[in-house]
C-alpha cells in the first residue's frame, strides 16, 4: 500500500508550543494538538517524500488511513505535499497565476518590512539616504529602457504584444523622477549620475531575465508591479503615511514626492494590474520545468528587490556623496 | 565666475579625524589634511557643488562673497581636493591610462576590502559558515567567468584585443574546480554546490561584467584587472586563510586548492593582461578613459556590496547553507 509520498515542505517550520505543534508556512499557520499533534510529532522525522504512507504506517505502527487522513488535511492547508515525479503534466497559465500570487504575498514580506522605510518616515534617514531613495527609483524606473527594451525584442509570439505595449507605454517613465529630482539637481548632473550596484544589479537582472525567457522575466517583473500603489485603500493609506512622514522630517523633498505621485498616477491610469493574468491566460499549458523557473526569476526578482533597498540604506549610509558623479581623467 | 561650471571633485577614498579637530582626508595619491573650518567650508561647497542652489543665494548662505568662494575653490584646487574642467585631457594614450590605473588601484582595493567583514573574520568572530558561504559564492562568480569571458570576445572588434581576452578565457575557465575542491575538504559535496543558487550580488558582479563586455573592451578588462588585482598579493591574501583555518578549525585540504589557483593566476601574470591590452591602443578620448575608470571603481564597489551580501546571508544560522533552487513541490 503506497498512497503516495508525504513531505513536509522545506520552507516550513514546526515549533511545539505547551502540547501544541505549529507549523507556519509562507503567511498561513497551523496549529495541531492532541492525538493529531503526538501523530505528526512522530512523522515529522520521516516527511522527506521519501517513504510511503503505506510504509510510514508500518514503521510507526498505525493504521495507513490515519496516516493518509492527516497527510493530506495538511496537504490542503498547504504545509504539506505528495512528492510526484514530473510525469510530464502541465500547468495551466491560470492555475500558475495563482501559484504566483500566492508566492509573491511571501517574498515581498522583507521589502514591505524593509528597515528603511521606517528610517525615512521617522526621520533618521540620512540627507544621502533620502536623495538616494529617489536616484535609485529613478535610475531603476529609467532602467525600463533596457530591459523591456529587451523583453520586447526577445518576445516569445504570444508575448510579444504584451511585452511591446509594456515598454511603449512606460519607456518615459524616468522623465516623470527626472522632473522630480531637477529641483535639486541640474540635468547634466541627474543625466550623469551614477547608479548604485544594487540597483544595476536589479535592472541587469531584469534585463537578463529578458534575454533568456519572455514569461518568466514577466512573472518576475509582476512583482516589481505588485509594489506599485495601485489605489487600493489599505496599501494607499501606507503609502500616504510614508510620503507624510517624509515630507515632514524632509521638507525639501516636497517635489521629489510630487514626481512619485505623479508617477503613480500614471501607473495607475495604464490599468496595467491585471496584464500579467491576461499574460497567463494567453500563453499554453506550462511544463513543470517552465514553472520551476519562472518561480525562481520571480523570487529572485524579491531578493534583488531587497538588494536594492539594502543598497540605498547601507552604501548611502558608508558612502555617503551624492549624487555619485561618474569618474573622470581627473577625478580618481 | 560660475564655481559650479569650472570645478569637478576629487574622490575622496576615507575621511578621518586628525589631531585638535582637523580631519584628515585620503586621496588616491595623497592625504590631505583640513583645520575645522576649512573642513566645514569644503564639506558645504561639496554638498553644493552638483546642485541646483544658484551662487549668489549659496554665497549669501554660508556669509562668504563671491571673491572669497573663488579663492576657496581655488585653494581646494590647489590642495587637490577640487581639479579644473577645463584642464580634462581631450585624449590619452593606453599606456597613459594605464599608469593612472595603476596609481589608483590600490586604492579601490582598499575601499573594495574595507568591508568590516574581514576583520570580523581575521579576528576570529566570524564563523566555518561563514567562510564556507564566501568560498561557494566565490564558486559561483569564478564558474559564471564563463557567462562573461567569451561575451567580451564576441564584442570585440579588434583583432589582437579578441585574441588576448580569448587567451585568458582559455586559460580561466575551468577554475571554479579549485573551489569544489575546496568545498568538498569542508564537507560540501559537488552535487550539493553546482545545484546550489547564487547570491543576488554573486550574479550581480557577473551581470555587470556582461554589461561592460557589452558596451567596451577596455571597460571590461579594467574590472578583469581589479579582480586580478585582488589575487597578486600573497602577503594579503596568505594571512586571511591562515588565520579563518586556525580560528574556524579548518582542513588544510580546505586551503591548499585557493593556494593553488591563486598561485596559477600569479604564473600566468593575468595582472599585466590590462597592460598589455592597452600597449596595443593608441590613443583614446579623454572621455571613453573617464568611462573604462568608472568602470573600475563600480566593480570595486560591487566587491564591497558583495561581501556586505555574504556577510548578512550567511551570518543568519535559519538561511540554508548552499542556498538552493527554487521547487515548488518542496518550498
Amino acid at each position: 500500500m503506497e498512497m503516495g509520498f508525504p513531505l513536509l515542505r522545506r520552507s516550513a517550520s514546526v515549533q511545539r508550543r505547551d502540547g501544541q505543534l505549529v507549523i507556519e508556512h509562507l503567511s498561513s499557520e497551523v496549529t495541531l494538538e492532541g492525538p493529531a499533534a503526538k501523530l505528526l510529532d512522530k512523522l515529522l522525522p520521516h516527511l522527506d517524500g521519501q517513504t510511503s504512507v503505506g510504509a510510514l504506517a508500518e514503521k510507526l505502527d498505525e493504521r495507513p488511513e490515519r496516516v493518509l487522513k492527516l497527510a493530506r488535511q495538511l496537504s490542503a492547508a498547504g504545509v504539506m505535499a505528495f512528492r510526484t515525479d514530473d510525469d510530464g503534466s502541465r500547468m495551466s497559465g491560470a492555475q500558475f497565476y495563482e501559484l504566483h500570487k500566492e508566492r509573491c504575498r511571501h517574498w515581498l514580506r522583507p521589502i514591505y518590512d524593509h528597515p528603511l522605510w521606517t528610517k525615512i518616515v521617522e526621520g533618521t534617514a540620512t540627507r544621502s539616504q533620502v536623495i538616494g531613495f529617489a536616484f535609485e527609483k529613478y535610475h531603476y524606473i529609467e532602467g525600463a529602457y533596457e530591459h523591456m527594451a529587451i523583453g520586447a525584442a526577445n518576445a516569445t509570439a504570444e508575448m510579444m504584444p504584451h511585452l511591446a505595449r509594456h515598454f511603449i507605454e512606460e519607456y518615459n517613465h524616468g522623465d516623470i523622477y527626472r522632473k522630480g529630482l531637477q529641483s535639486l539637481f541640474p540635468d547634466d548632473v541627474i543625466l550623469a549620475a551614477q547608479p548604485l550596484p544594487s540597483t544595476r544589479a536589479l535592472v541587469n537582472f531584469l534585463s537578463e531575465s529578458a534575454a533568456r525567457n519572455s514569461f518568466a522575466y514577466y512573472a518576475g517583473n509582476e512583482l516589481l508591479q505588485l509594489t506599485e500603489n495601485t489605489g487600493e485603500d489599505q496599501a494607499g493609506q501606507a503609502v500616504n503615511i510614508f510620503y507624510a512622514g517624509m515630507k515632514q522630517h524632509y521638507p525639501w523633498t516636497e517635489r521629489l514626492i510630487n514626481s512619485f505621485l505623479a508617477h503613480t498616477h500614471a501607473d495607475q491610469k495604464l490599468g496595467h494590474d491585471d496584464v500579467f493574468q491576461q499574460m497567463c491566460a494567453s500563453v499554453p499549458p506550462l511544463t513543470g520545468k517552465e514553472v520551476r523557473d519562472a518561480l525562481e526569476v520571480t523570487r529572485s526578482m524579491a531578493e534583488h528587490l531587497r538588494l536594492f533597498l539594502d543598497g540605498i540604506d547601507v552604501f548611502y549610509r558608508r558612502f555617503p556623496g551624492i549624487p555619485r558623479m561618474p569618474s573622470t581623467l581627473r577625478s580618481e | 565666475m560660475l564655481i559650479q561650471k569650472e570645478y569637478g571633485l576629487r574622490r575622496v577614498y576615507e575621511t578621518t579625524p586628525a589631531e585638535n579637530g582637523a580631519k584628515a582626508l585620503r586621496l588616491s595619491d595623497q592625504v590631505v589634511e583640513l583645520g575645522p573650518r576649512e573642513f566645514d567650508l569644503y564639506d558645504r561647497l561639496t554638498a553644493w557643488l552638483p546642485t541646483q542652489e544658484p551662487q549668489d543665494v549659496f554665497c549669501e548662505r554660508i556669509g562668504l562673497d563671491a571673491g572669497k568662494l573663488a579663492s576657496l575653490a581655488r585653494k581646494l584646487s590647489e590642495a587637490r581636493l577640487l581639479y579644473r574642467l577645463d584642464e580634462l585631457p581631450a585624449s590619452i594614450t593606453g599606456l597613459e591610462l594605464h599608469q593612472e590605473f595603476s596609481r589608483i588601484l590600490p586604492s579601490w582595493l582598499a575601499e573594495a576590502f574595507s568591508h568590516p567583514f574581514w576583520e570580523r573574520m581575521i579576528s576570529g568572530q566570524g564563523s566555518k559558515r561563514m567562510f564556507s558561504g564566501w568560498l561557494i559564492e566565490l564558486y559561483h562568480y569564478t564558474r559564471n567567468a564563463n557567462r562573461h569571458m567569451p561575451l567580451s570576445c564576441a564584442h570585440t572588434r579588434e583583432k589582437p584585443l579578441k585574441l588576448l581576452r580569448a587567451k585568458h578565457y582559455a586559460e580561466e575557465w575551468n577554475h571554479y574546480h579549485y573551489f569544489t575542491k575546496a568545498l568538498k575538504a569542508l564537507g560540501y559535496p559537488d552535487e550539493t554546490v553546482t545545484s546550489s543558487v547564487p547570491l543576488p550580488m554573486t550574479l550581480a558582479l557577473s551581470n555587470f561584467m556582461r554589461q561592460a563586455a557589452r558596451e567596451d573592451i577596455l571597460a571590461y578588462s579594467i574590472c578583469s584587472a581589479v579582480l586580478e588585482g585582488t589575487t597578486t598579493d600573497r602577503q594579503t591574501f596568505n594571512p586571511y586563510y591562515e588565520k579563518c583555518a586556525e580560528h574556524y578549525g579548518l582542513p588544510r585540504e580546505a586551503i591548499r586548492p585557493i593556494y593553488a589557483h591563486l598561485e596559477l593566476d600569479v604564473q600566468y601574470q593575468h595582472s599585466d593582461l590590462f597592460h598589455e591590452i592597452l600597449e596595443k591602443v593608441p590613443t583614446l578620448t579623454g572621455a571613453r578613459a573617464g568611462r573604462v575608470l568608472e568602470y573600475g571603481h563600480q566593480l570595486a564597489e560591487h566587491i564591497w556590496l558583495w561581501t556586505d551580501e555574504i556577510e548578512k546571508y550567511y551570518g543568519d544560522e535559519a538561511n540554508p547553507v548552499p542556498r538552493r533552487p527554487f521547487d515548488p513541490q518542496l518550498d
